[in-house]
């Protein structure tokens, strides 16, 4: 049977409280009645006391009638039931009830000198028995009457009988005091123990099913809210933790996945391909040799080599961009790599006619670097300056410096996170050539996407819709709907409220809310100094790239030369540089030219493993 | 289409054994090869080559590395063991670059790389031939 937490706490913590009232009532009602006898026995010690005096009084005056009179009155006060004075025979002297008087009772308990006694009348009424001795004194015997003996002890026994009722009503009253209170007390804790349930337990637990139920049905955005500071809190972070990781993992598993089944596939079209192609490619040029005397036939088939020719240096690109091979790093001189570079270019050169600039600085340090990779990336960014100033008498210059690069405006962001732990980078929109950084902005009760510029201190965000220059806005998670406000800063130079995305192991990135105020802050970056680079270019002055193609410019399979590109170099480029932890910019102004500048970190750094995907 | 046989000559003489499951990569192999006057035979797999009578008497294999059968690598292995000196060109795909140096290991003496066209598979052929190999050939018809 399911019963629920809160209802056994509730039960079981109610026995507990029930039972231990309980013997805490019948202790005290036990000491409380003992009290209340002690008291009526000091009461009717005092009032034999008194008696014993006035009795004494009359007796040595040998007036009797004086004090059977005094008895009889002391009797009718309240809370005395009678008095009785027994000589020593039993016989009743005197009673407040003068019936009694002059009848004995058989020597017992009634009768003994030195007795307190509990016993039930007629009526169920209880009673208290208080016997004292009335002993023989000098002024006794010495009195003129002569009564008793000196050589007697014990001259009679004075017993008082009081109704125990008050006594009894009073421990009554005292024992539904007592169970009020702790019906009351009972409710109290029931209720603060729901209370509290609900609130440390119900609340967080359903939360967490909650957010498991989502998880479950396959939604890794979902993030509980933290609020309890106890361990179901903490059950709810490591939960958020663990969807995140999933996250991440699965990320990771879809582009390992992507990758290999790309290169699956294009191995797999490779090897197909690779057959009929060699069967095309050597007929064509088995009949392109003989084809001497025939110029028209020459042509077309010479038009069949070269195409067939294109075909297997697309299927090439494809498996040079599928394989991914892993970096090999040394020491590298990278003079050597783009003399290297140039000397693989230097045929395509001299057919075009262009002209070409070295510009290598020689005091360059060794890089940690995979040569072949590197030179891969030149002979890329030299074959695409070569095509855009192809036979225009343009130039390119290829340079190579040192350098050292301030975080403002170069730092990238390459993983950024909301408060809650959400991935904000989009793998899918690119600024600058790197994974935008996304978030909900709202202004003018409109809520749009933004995507902000992941280098720090570049301000190329992408806005949906502007909003109005100067307005504030409000920036949010797009998954978990947190804000990205930080209530206590302001921005430096127009104090209006910034917002943050926190990047794992390094801090977090600040930006003004305010539209058009550009001002950033990275504290871990800005602490950390400018950064020792080698900075290579390679640059030309050909047309230059549209806006349109530069959005897309690093990703497969995109390519602006129409007939003879695979579009695939700057992507298997990119992914080249950032598995050295550089960075790849391009600035082109139409009509003016294009330049690429590749920077590689001189110090040892964490290899990303983005690769060119 | 296991074997050819020269036309015209009542001996059959062998310069080169062309080695490929695809029979258009063999044909086309075979036009080049025979327009230099060389005298091939084909095979499709392993097996048939190993019990071609060309084998014994021709100069030159062309073996592709991925057979229907076996490795193109243990069929060098195998053909070194019947003729020592019997120089192997391995054929391979872009995609197999990987198993070249296998087939480097296994003795081929040289390589070719799909697809090709007729200028680099005679290169090939003559340097495994020398001087002698294709230019000499003297086309019989």
């Amino acid at each position: 049977m399911r019963t629920r937490i809160g209802t056994q706490l509730i039960l079981g913590m109610g026995l507990v409280t029930g039972l231990s009232i309980a013997l805490m009532a019948v202790v005290t009602l036990k000491a409380q009645r003992t009290a209340l006898v002690a008291q009526m026995t000091r009461s009717a010690d005092q009032l034999s006391e008194t008696i014993q005096n006035s009795a004494r009084d009359s007796m040595l005056e040998n007036r009797q009638d004086r004090l059977h009179r005094q008895i009889e009155a002391i009797g009718r006060g309240e809370g005395i039931d009678r008095i009785r004075l027994f000589d020593k025979k039993g016989t009743i002297v005197i009673s407040s009830d003068s019936a009694e008087i002059g009848t004995s009772v058989e020597p017992g308990v009634e009768t003994r000198p030195e007795h307190t006694r509990i016993f039930n009348v007629a009526e169920g009424q209880r009673m208290l028995g208080i016997a004292r001795p009335i002993r023989n004194e000098p002024g006794c015997s010495a009195a003129a009457c002569h009564a008793h003996d000196p050589g007697e002890k014990l001259l009679g026994v004075l017993d008082i009988t009081m109704p125990l009722g008050p006594v009894d009503r009073q421990i009554a009253r005292s024992e539904a005091r007592i169970a009020g209170l702790a019906l009351l007390t009972l409710l109290a804790s029931g209720l603060l123990l729901w209370w509290l349930n609900r609130r440390l337990v119900v609340r967080p637990v359903e939360a967490l099913a909650a957010g498991t139920r989502r998880v479950a049905e396959g939604d890794l955005t979902t993030a509980i809210p933290v609020e309890a500071r106890h361990e179901l809190g903490d059950l709810a972070r490591a939960f958020n933790a663990m969807t995140r990781r999933l996250v991440e993992a699965q990320r990771q598993l879809a582009q390992a996945d992507k990758l290999s089944s790309l290169g699956r596939l294009a191995a797999g079209v490779a090897h197909e391909i690779n057959n009929p192609l060699t069967g095309v490619l050597t007929y064509g040029s088995f009949l392109l040799k003989r084809a001497e005397g025939n110029p028209e036939l020459k042509q077309d088939l010479e038009i069949i080599v070269r195409e067939t020719k294109r075909c297997r240096e697309i299927v090439k690109g494809l498996l040079d961009f599928a394989r991914q091979t892993p970096l090999r790093r040394q020491p590298t001189d990278l003079q050597d790599v783009a003399r290297r570079a140039v000397a693989v270019v230097m045929n395509q050169l001299t057919l075009h006619r262009v002209a070409l600039a070295l510009d290598l600085a020689p005091d360059l340090p060794l890089v940690s670097a995979d040569a072949n990779q590197l030179q891969q990336v030149f002979v890329n960014l030299l074959l695409n300056a070569v095509d855009a100033v192809a036979d225009s008498g343009g130039s390119i210059r290829l340079a190579a410096t040192r350098a050292a690069l301030p975080a403002w405006g170069h730092a990238p962001v390459r993983r950024a996170t909301c408060p809650r732990g959400c991935d904000l980078m989009d793998r899918e929109f690119r600024i600058g050539g790197l994974p935008a950084i996304r978030a909900t902005r709202a202004c003018g009760g409109r809520e749009t996407n933004i995507h902000l510029d992941p280098v720090y201190g570049r301000f190329n965000h992408h806005v949906g819709e502007a909003c109005e220059e100067g307005a504030l806005q409000i920036f949010g998670c797009p998954h978990c709907r947190v804000p990205l406000e930080v209530p206590e800063r302001r921005c430096p130079r127009c104090s209006a409220p910034v917002f943050s995305v926190l990047v794992p192991g390094e801090g977090a990135v600040e930006w003004c809310t305010r539209q058009g105020c550009n001002t950033s802050r990275w504290e871990t970056q800005d602490a950390a100094g400018a950064r020792p680079v080698v900075e290579l270019v390679v640059e030309d002055n050909g047309p230059g790239i549209n806006s349109e193609a530069m959005a897309h410019l690093f990703e497969p399979f995109f390519s602006t030369k129409g007939g003879h590109g695979t579009g695939l170099g700057l992507a298997v480029s990119w992914g080249i540089v950032e598995g050295h932890g550089g960075t790849i910019d391009v600035w082109s102004e139409t009509g003016r030219g294009t330049r690429f500048t590749v920077r590689l970190p001189l110090e040892p750094v964490e290899v990303h493993q983005t690769a060119a995907a | 289409m296991t074997e050819s046989t020269e036309p015209g000559n009542g001996s059959t003489v062998w310069d080169v054994l062309i080695v490929d499951d695809e029979e258009v990569v063999r044909e086309g192999v075979r036009r080049i090869l025979e327009a230099q006057g060389l005298r091939v035979a084909v095979a499709p797999d392993a097996a048939s080559t190993l019990s071609h009578p060309a084998l014994h008497r021709c100069r030159l294999v062309l073996c592709d590395l991925i057979l229907p059968d076996r490795p193109g690598t243990d069929l060098i292995r195998l053909l070194r063991l019947v003729r020592p000196d019997l120089p192997v060109i391995m054929i391979t795909g872009y995609a197999t670059t990987d198993h070249e140096e296998q087939a480097r290991q296994a003795g081929a003496a040289g390589f070719l790389t799909k697809p090709f066209e007729e200028s680099e598979l005679l290169e090939a052929v003559r340097r495994v031939l020398g001087g002698h190999g294709a230019a000499s050939g003297e086309r019989r018809s």
